[in-house]
């Protein structure tokens, strides 16, 4: 089977896609944990420009979405087309130049960042001529992935590659309005938006990165790896074509509710939070037909680590796309917005959804694109309960500071004064910044044993050369 | 808010036509994904769907025709 799948499909760009997200997730909850310690102990800032948070943060947020996640949607992508549609990328060669040019850009993001170049959007934060390298990148790999659909042996399109299609044609367009801006140097550019339609034109695009790329990216990740590792397939095709069309009929409505209570016109902001709630329904039929998938095999979970990873992720997803549209409601939102709430909220999706999906799949490509045993399975039970713990600490240490922040922030006496100072709210948070700084070190010590149980694994193939065995090997005829 | 009519309260006349355009797309929206529900969940378009859910499962078979290859 493996020498079938070696021989038939190009797998060396998707394992090299597959290790190097490992490595990016490192990364980016390395630089997490250091800006999360810098709130709680300032005195890591050592007074260094380069490190501080308005600079490391945008860092860790390009390296934990664009380096792991663009790293491991393109392995998850460029494999499942191929699996899914029975034949190679359309071209091998265009997806090692998507490999090297996302690497590039990210390693511009890594030199950039920190010397303070930046758009100051968030999400967005690349300058010009970094942006016009991510469009160029984003568009070979959608290009190879539709002509990889176009040139397939099966009469379906299986539906992990509409949200993997979705998603691709939806960061495009979003990516490309987003960064629409007038440059005054090499490094510098001002974007052609002013005033509340920047403001507009920004959550538009911040909300679907998280909607298309973080959710329907991934979704498509769930969709193929939750039934491939369980060994059964969708509990429901319908609901997963009701999911996919809700998805994408929905999301793109939802930016305005991050600009409640803002100079945006209200019913937009209504609008915004109206679909939302909406969006509860496919979100949760997802999550349900996600985990119904193990319906009758419930028992898989005791001895399938890499499973536990996905199913968790689920949960997580069912929990965080609860919340977000109880955040949306204004009346909550008054509470909430620019509150710790937010983070938190953000956070049970990052490290809950998208993290695990990913890390799951991880394991899984690991295994079936170097053909060989993951080095420890009991590395891999041990990373699971550092993610999970680890995430638990984080969004429950979020959870209390931003109610508490909230709170503190619209409480007045009887006379109409502010019963706390802001630099009183801010001493007060600082218990749940150092329990936040834990969880995440909690998190990123489960990623470090990732890593080394990955670097492990190609180690183990590489002196067992069951790549190279695989390609050489005698196939039947039938494959 | 001193009551669930109050919250549901809507001053029609004071609605701009963004407020109508937005309200109307709205429900153009919901009535459309209701649609959809609809047309997906019907009992004589289960097998039409459902079949295709062994996709990743067959994955080994697709070249060999059995899924009317092209």
């Amino acid at each position: 089977m493996d020498a079938v799948a070696e021989q038939k499909y190009d797998l060396g760009v998707v394992r090299w896609f597959t290790v190097m997200a490992a490595v990016y997730l490192l990364v980016g909850a390395l630089v997490g944990v250091y800006i999360a310690s810098e709130l709680a102990w300032p005195v890591l800032n050592f007074d260094l420009p380069y490190i501080t948070f308005g600079r490391l943060r945008p860092l860790h947020t390009n390296a934990v979405i664009f380096a792991f996640g663009g790293c491991i949607l393109m392995a998850t992508a460029f494999y499942s087309v191929q699996r899914t549609c029975g034949v190679r990328l359309w071209s091998n060669k265009l997806a090692w130049f998507t490999f090297i040019g996302w690497n590039l850009i990210i390693l511009s993001a890594v030199i950039t960042l920190p010397l303070g170049i930046t758009q100051s959007k968030e999400y967005a934060e690349l300058e010009w001529p970094i942006d016009i390298a991510i469009a160029v990148v984003w568009l070979s790999y959608t290009i190879n992935f539709i002509m990889t659909i176009a040139n397939r042996k099966s009469s379906h399109i299986y539906v992990s590659n509409w949200f993997f299609l979705g998603m691709m044609i939806m960061i495009t367009y979003l990516h490309v309005v987003n960064s629409l801006a007038i440059p005054v140097g090499m490094f510098k550019s001002y974007s052609i938006f002013s005033g509340v339609q920047d403001a507009m034109i920004q959550w538009w695009w911040g909300h679907n990165a998280v909607g298309f790329y973080l959710t329907a990216g991934f979704l498509g990740i769930m969709y193929y790896f939750v039934p491939k590792q369980a060994g059964r397939p969708v509990y429901s095709y319908r609901l997963s074509v009701i999911h996919f069309w809700a998805l994408m009929f929905g999301y793109v409505w939802l930016g305005a509710h991050h600009l409640q209570y803002t100079a945006l016109p209200d019913w937009t902001g209504s609008l915004g939070a109206a679909i939302s709630l909406a969006m509860i329904i496919p979100s949760w039929g997802g999550a349900v037909n996600g985990m119904m998938t193990l319906s009758g095999a419930w028992d898989k979970l005791r001895t399938d680590y890499v499973l536990r990873f996905l199913i968790m992720s689920l949960a997580f997803y069912a929990m965080s796309t609860f919340e977000g549209p109880v955040m949306s409601i204004k009346t909550v939102n008054a509470l909430s917005h620019y509150t710790d709430w937010t983070v938190g909220h953000v956070h049970s999706g990052a490290l809950g959804w998208v993290a695990m999906v990913g890390i799951g799949a991880i394991y899984h490509l690991m295994v079936n694109v170097f053909h060989v045993q993951m080095w420890s399975t009991k590395l891999i039970n041990a990373h699971f309960w550092t993610a999970t713990i680890g995430t638990v600490i984080y969004i429950v240490a979020m959870w209390v500071s931003g109610i508490m922040q909230g709170l503190m922030w619209r409480a007045y006496d009887e006379y109409g004064t502010l019963a706390y100072t802001f630099a009183e709210s801010v001493e007060s948070m600082h218990p749940y910044y150092a329990m936040r700084a834990i969880g995440g070190m909690v998190f990123l010590t489960g990623a470090a044993i990732m890593v080394f149980n990955v670097i492990m694994t190609v180690l183990q193939a590489n002196a067992r050369g069951t790549v190279q065995q695989a390609r050489s090997a005698t196939v039947a005829a039938s494959a | 808010m001193n009551s669930l009519k109050d919250y549901f309260s809507t001053d029609l006349q004071a609605m701009t036509t963004n407020d109508w355009v937005g309200t109307i797309l709205t429900v153009v929206i919901f009535l459309l994904m209701l649609g959809l529900y609809v047309y997906v969940l019907r009992p004589k378009k289960r097998e039409h769907f459902e079949k295709q859910k062994h996709i990743p499962m067959d994955d080994e078979q697709i070249n060999d025709g059995d899924k009317n290859g092209g």
